[in-house]
C-alpha cells in the first residue's frame, strides 16, 4: 500500500486560539532517518507530542497513519505499544535503580511467584547492551555510575527492549562529548539499515547531514521545507530555519556609550551534579554604560548558568573574575549583587521571578523593602503610593495593586518582576529570557523600556534565544556554543544567519 | 450545584477568620447545651468562671503557636517545642528552688537559653541544610534528655510566689480595664493616623461610617472581654501575656521587613533569594523567636504548676501544630496568620474543656482532636482550590 512507516497530514494544533502548530506534514519511510530542524519554539516538540500522543488524539486537527492505518492513540502507552518510542532531551532515568531496573521499568520480568524475576532481567539487558556494542556496563549497577553519554545508551536499550519501530531523538547528543555522540550516530547509522526509521531533532546540524536522508524545516509552526540531504547543505538549512521578515517591534533609538562598567574574566562555571563536566568554559567580555549586549546561543548554551554566576546564584563549580567600575567584586548571593547594583531577571519565572501567594505590589517592593521602612516599621503608605507608581510606570494591568501576582497574566506578572529588579536602580541589569511566554503587547513594552533605560545610562545584558529580538535591539551581540563564548559582533549589517552559525560552530561563507 | 461550590470556596478562602468564629460559637452553644442544668437555669460551660479558665488553658499552646505559626508560614516546621519548654520549665525551677535567684534574673536567664536553642536550630536547619523536620526530631529527644539530667527525674518544688503570679494570678479589676481603655484608645489613634498619611500620598480610604463602625466593634468586643473575666477574677496573667504577644507579632508579621520576608521565604524561597533577601538569616530568626516563646511558655507552666516537672510540655508541639493548621496556616507555607493560630488554640481548648467537663474519656478527646485537624486540613486543601485553578 504505502512505503511510508509513517504519515503525518496537515497537524494543527492550537493552545487557547494561539497555534503552535500549524498544518504541518512529516513522513518516515522504514529505515529512514528524517532530521526536523527548527530554531526553539519552532514547534517541533508540539509536533512530537502529538505524535507520541501526550496530547492524545482529538486535542488537535489533522491526521496520522501509522503503517497506512489511522492512528487515534489516546496516550503514551498507546503509541510504545504501537511502536513510537520518543528518547527526551533531558534523561528519564531513575538514578538510583540499576541499568537493568531503568530499562525494563514498568515491564520487569516475574517469576511465577510474582517477584521481579533478576537473572531474566539482568540477563535480557546483558544482550540489549551487547547489541549497542555497550558489553563493557555492568547492568546490576545503578545508573548514576554511568556518564550522560551512556545513560542515553540505555535509554535507546529501553526503546529496544519495546520493539521501537520507529525512534524519536529529541537533542539526543545536548549532554554528549564528543567521542559519545560519534557512538550514538554509528549507533543509529546500524539501527537504520536494520530497517528502524528515525526522527532526529538537533540544533547540530553537522549531525543531522551526517545520518539523515531528509530534512524537514519547520519555522514559527508552519512547515518551510522537506527535501531530501542529498540536495541540502547546512547553509542551506539555515537559512531556511530563519528565513522571516523583521517585524518593526524592536525600538533601537540612538544612545550614547560609556566606559567599560562591568567586566568579567575568565567564567567558567560547572554542572552541579556532573561536577567533571563545564556548562560555561572560560567566558570573558565587559559591557559598557548604555550598552545593550544580547547573548545569542541555543538552549544548553550555557548563557542562564553563566548570568547565575555573575549574579551569584550559581550552586555548582565556579570560577572566574568579575570587575564593576575597574574594582573586582565578590558575589557569593544575590543579595551582594543587588547591592552592588547588579538586578537580575531570572529565565523561570514561576520558579525564581514570582512569589505567587503575595500581591504584586508587595512582589515589586521586595528587593527594596527597607527604604519603606522607618525606626523599623513599614509605612505602608508610602509603600503602596511608590506600587502605584510602579504599576503605572510599568502598565501592569491589575485589579488591585495587592492582589496574589498568580493571578495575573504571564505578561503582567514579567513587567512586575522587572519592576522588582528596577528599584534598586541597578548599573548593569542582567535580563534571562525577558519576553519568554508573553504577548506581544508586553513584549513591546519591554523593549522601549530596555531601550529607555539604556538611554539613562544602564548596561543591560539580555540572554534571548529569539534571534530577532536579539538582532532588534541590542548594540553588541555575544554568541555561546556549548559553554563557549563563539562570537563577539557589533549590530552592524549583522544577519541571523551569521548569528546561528557562529551558535552552531559552524562559520559560514558570505555567500550564504 | 458547581456555582454553590464555587462560593462556599470563596467565602472560606475570603473570611477564613469568620468561618473559624462561627465553629466556635456552634461549638460552645453545642457544650452550652449539653451541660445545661434545668434546675438552676444555667449552662456549666457558659460560665464566666469556665471561660476564664478555657482562655487559661489555651495561653500556653497559644504561645507556642504565635511563633509556630511564623515557623510554618516560612516552610518549616518545629516539633522540638514540647522538650524545650519543658527544659526551659525545669531550668526555671532549678534557679529559683535550687539556687534563689531572683526573679528577674531566672527570667533573663531562660529567654536567654530560649534564644539560644532556637538559634542553634535555626542555624541547623538554614545554614548547614538539614531539613528542620529532622533537626527538631531530634532536638524532641535531645531537649527531652537535657530535663530529665536537669531535674534527675523528679518534680522540683515549691517554686517562689513571684514566679507562681507569672503562672496563677489575676490582674486587678482597675488595671484590666484602664489597659482595656489604653488598647482602645490606641487602635483610635492608628486607625486615624493611617487614614491621615493614606489620604496624604491620595490613597483610597475607606468610607468614615466603615472606619468608625470597625472601632466601636472592636471597642464591644474588648469591653465584653473585660467585663466577661472581671465578673470572674480579672485578667488572668499568662492570658495578657499572649494578648500581648499576639499584638506584637501581628505588628511583626503585618509591619516589618523580617515579617514580610518570613511570608515571602515561605511563598517561594529561591525567588526570595534572588529578590537579594538573605533567606538564611530570615529562617533561622523564625526559629530564634521560636525559641523565645518557648521561654515564655516554660516560665508560665512552671508557675501555673508552682514546679518544674521532667514531663511538662509533653506533646504540646502537636497541639501549637494542631492549632496553626486549624486557624487556617497552610502547610505549603507562605500563608497564616497569628490571629487564627490562636483561634485554632481556642477551639482545640474548647473541645478538651468541653469533653472534660461531660466526663467524656481522654481518649475520645483525643480522638475527636484528631478528626478535627484533618478535617481542618481538608477545609484548607477545599478553600485554597480556586486559587490553584
Amino acid at each position: 500500500m504505502s512505503d511510508y512507516l509513517l504519515e503525518m497530514h496537515d497537524i494543527t494544533k492550537d493552545f487557547n486560539g494561539v497555534k503552535a502548530i500549524d498544518g504541518i506534514h512529516l513522513q518516515v519511510r522504514r529505515g529512514e532517518c528524517v532530521g526536523l530542524c527548527g530554531e526553539n519554539g519552532a514547534g517541533k516538540s508540539t509536533l512530537m507530542k502529538v505524535l507520541s500522543a501526550v496530547y492524545p488524539y482529538g486535542t488537535w486537527s489533522g491526521q496520522i497513519l501509522w503503517e497506512g492505518q489511522e492512528l487515534k492513540a489516546r496516550n503514551i502507552r498507546e503509541t510504545e505499544e504501537a511502536g513510537i518510542v520518543i528518547i527526551h532531551q533531558e534523561l528519564m532515568m531513575v538514578p538510583h535503580l540499576t541499568v537493568a531496573e531503568n530499562i525494563f521499568l514498568g515491564a520487569e520480568p516475574r517469576t511465577r511467584a510474582g517477584f521481579i524475576d533478576y537473572d531474566r532481567m539482568n540477563a535480557e539487558a546483558e544482550k540489549l547492551m551487547a547489541r549497542l556494542k555497550m558489553s563493557d556496563i555492568n547492568v546490576a549497577l545503578p545508573v548514576y555510575n554511568y556518564s550522560g553519554g551512556k545513560q542515553q545508551l540505555v535509554e535507546i536499550a529501553k526503546a529496544l527492549n519495546k520493539n521501537a519501530k520507529l525512534l524519536i531523538l529529541d537533542e539526543p547528543t545536548s549532554a554528549l562529548t564528543t567521542s559519545e555522540t560519534k557512538t550514538l550516530l554509528d549507533l543509529v547509522k546500524e539501527f537504520k539499515a536494520h530497517g528502524m526509521a528515525c526522527v532526529y531533532i538537533s540544533h547540530k546540524l553537522d549531525e543531522v547531514a551526517e545520518i539523515a536522508d531528509t530534512v524537514t524545516v519547520i519555522r514559527d509552526g508552519t512547515h518551510i521545507g522537506t527535501q531530501p540531504m542529498a540536495e541540502l547543505d547546512t547553509n542551506k538549512i539555515i537559512t531556511m530555519m530563519v528565513g522571516r521578515e523583521m517585524k518593526n517591534l524592536f525600538l533601537r533609538e540612538p544612545h550614547a556609550i560609556g566606559e567599560v562598567v562591568f567586566e568579567a574574566k575568565n567564567i567558567t562555571c560547572w554542572d552541579v551534579t556532573n561536577r567533571e563536566r563545564k556548562v560555561v568554559d572560560d567566558v570573558s567580555f565587559e559591557i559598557r554604560k548604555g550598552e545593550v549586549l544580547g547573548v545569542a546561543g541555543l538552549v544548553g548554551a550555557g548563557r542562564t548558568e553563566l548570568a547565575c554566576k555573575l549574579f551569584g546564584c550559581w550552586n555548582g563549580d565556579h570560577e572566574g573574575k568579575v570587575f564593576l567600575d575597574g574594582k573586582e567584586i565578590f558575589v557569593r548571593e544575590p543579595r551582594h549583587a543587588v547591592k552592588l547594583g547588579i538586578c537580575m531577571v531570572p529565565e523561570d519565572r514561576k520558579r525564581h521571578g514570582i512569589i505567587p501567594l503575595m500581591g504584586v505590589g508587595y512582589n515589586i517592593t521586595m528587593s527594596v523593602l527597607k527604604r519603606y521602612t522607618s525606626g523599623g516599621f513599614i509605612q505602608s503608605e508610602v509603600e503602596l503610593a511608590e506600587i502605584q507608581n510602579q504599576i503605572i510606570r510599568m502598565k501592569v494591568k491589575t485589579a488591585e495593586p495587592l492582589l496574589p501576582i498568580a493571578s495575573l497574566s504571564g505578561g503582567n506578572q514579567q513587567k512586575a518582576v522587572v519592576a522588582k529588579m528596577l528599584l534598586p536602580e541597578p548599573k548593569v541589569l542582567i535580563l534571562d529570557e525577558p519576553t519568554r511566554g508573553i504577548d506581544v503587547g508586553a513584549k513591546y513594552e519591554i523593549y522601549k523600556l530596555i531601550s529607555e533605560l539604556a538611554k539613562q545610562g544602564v548596561a543591560v545584558l539580555m540572554i534571548s534565544s529569539e534571534m530577532p529580538e536579539v538582532l532588534g535591539i541590542s548594540d553588541r551581540v555575544l554568541v555561546m556554543g556549548e559553554g563557549k563564548l563563539r562570537g563577539n559582533f557589533v549590530n552592524e549589517g549583522l544577519t541571523q544567519e551569521k548569528v546561528l552559525a557562529a551558535a552552531i560552530g559552524q562559520p559560514i561563507t558570505e555567500a550564504a | 450545584m458547581t456555582l454553590t461550590k464555587k462560593d462556599v470556596r470563596k467565602f472560606l478562602s475570603e473570611y477564613k477568620i469568620v468561618a473559624l468564629l462561627f465553629i466556635i460559637v456552634i461549638i460552645w452553644a453545642f457544650f452550652g447545651f449539653l451541660t445545661y442544668d434545668s434546675e438552676t437555669g444555667t449552662s456549666q460551660f457558659l460560665t464566666t468562671r469556665n471561660f476564664s479558665n478555657l482562655l487559661r488553658q489555651m495561653a500556653i499552646t497559644g504561645m507556642l503557636a504565635s511563633a509556630m505559626v511564623f515557623v510554618i508560614v516560612a516552610g518549616e516546621i518545629d516539633l522540638s517545642v514540647g522538650s524545650l519548654l519543658g527544659l526551659l520549665g525545669g531550668i526555671a525551677a532549678v534557679a529559683d528552688v535550687t539556687y534563689h535567684l531572683p526573679l528577674w534574673q531566672t527570667i533573663t536567664l531562660v529567654i536567654v537559653m530560649g534564644l539560644f536553642f532556637g538559634l542553634m536550630v535555626g542555624w541547623l536547619t538554614a545554614y548547614l541544610g538539614i531539613p528542620s523536620f529532622i533537626v527538631t526530631l531530634g532536638g524532641q529527644l535531645v531537649f527531652r534528655g537535657m530535663v530529665l539530667g536537669l531535674t534527675g527525674g523528679i518534680t522540683i518544688a515549691p517554686v517562689g510566689p513571684e514566679l507562681r503570679y507569672i503562672g496563677q494570678d489575676y490582674l486587678p479589676g482597675w488595671l484590666g480595664n484602664s489597659g482595656g481603655v489604653l488598647l482602645f484608645l490606641v487602635l483610635a489613634a492608628l486607625a486615624f493616623w493611617t487614614r491621615i498619611n493614606r489620604q496624604k500620598h491620595k490613597l483610597v480610604v475607606p468610607s468614615m461610617t466603615t472606619e468608625v463602625g470597625r472601632l466601636l466593634f472592636a471597642g464591644a468586643l474588648i469591653l465584653g472581654f473585660l467585663l466577661t473575666l472581671n465578673s470572674y477574677r480579672g485578667v488572668p496573667a499568662p492570658v495578657l501575656i499572649l494578648l500581648v504577644i499576639l499584638g506584637v507579632f501581628t505588628v511583626i508579621g503585618n509591619k516589618t521587613t523580617f515579617g514580610r520576608h518570613i511570608y515571602a521565604v515561605g511563598s517561594n524561597m529561591e525567588a526570595t533569594r534572588l529578590s537579594g533577601v538573605n533567606v538564611a538569616y530570615v529562617k533561622m530568626m523564625v526559629f530564634a523567636l521560636m525559641g523565645l516563646m518557648c521561654a515564655f511558655a516554660g516560665l508560665t507552666t512552671t508557675g501555673r504548676l508552682a514546679a518544674g516537672t521532667p514531663s511538662a510540655g509533653m506533646g504540646s508541639e502537636l497541639d501549637a501544630i494542631a492549632s496553626c493548621f486549624i486557624g487556617g496556616t497552610s502547610m505549603r507555607g507562605g500563608v497564616g496568620s497569628v490571629s487564627g493560630a490562636l483561634v485554632g488554640a481556642v477551639i482545640m481548648a474548647s473541645l478538651d474543656n468541653g469533653m472534660s467537663m461531660m466526663g467524656i474519656d481522654t481518649f475520645w478527646q483525643q480522638i475527636v482532636k484528631g478528626i478535627i485537624l484533618v478535617a481542618a486540613v481538608y477545609m484548607d486543601i477545599v478553600s485554597s482550590g480556586t486559587q490553584r485553578n
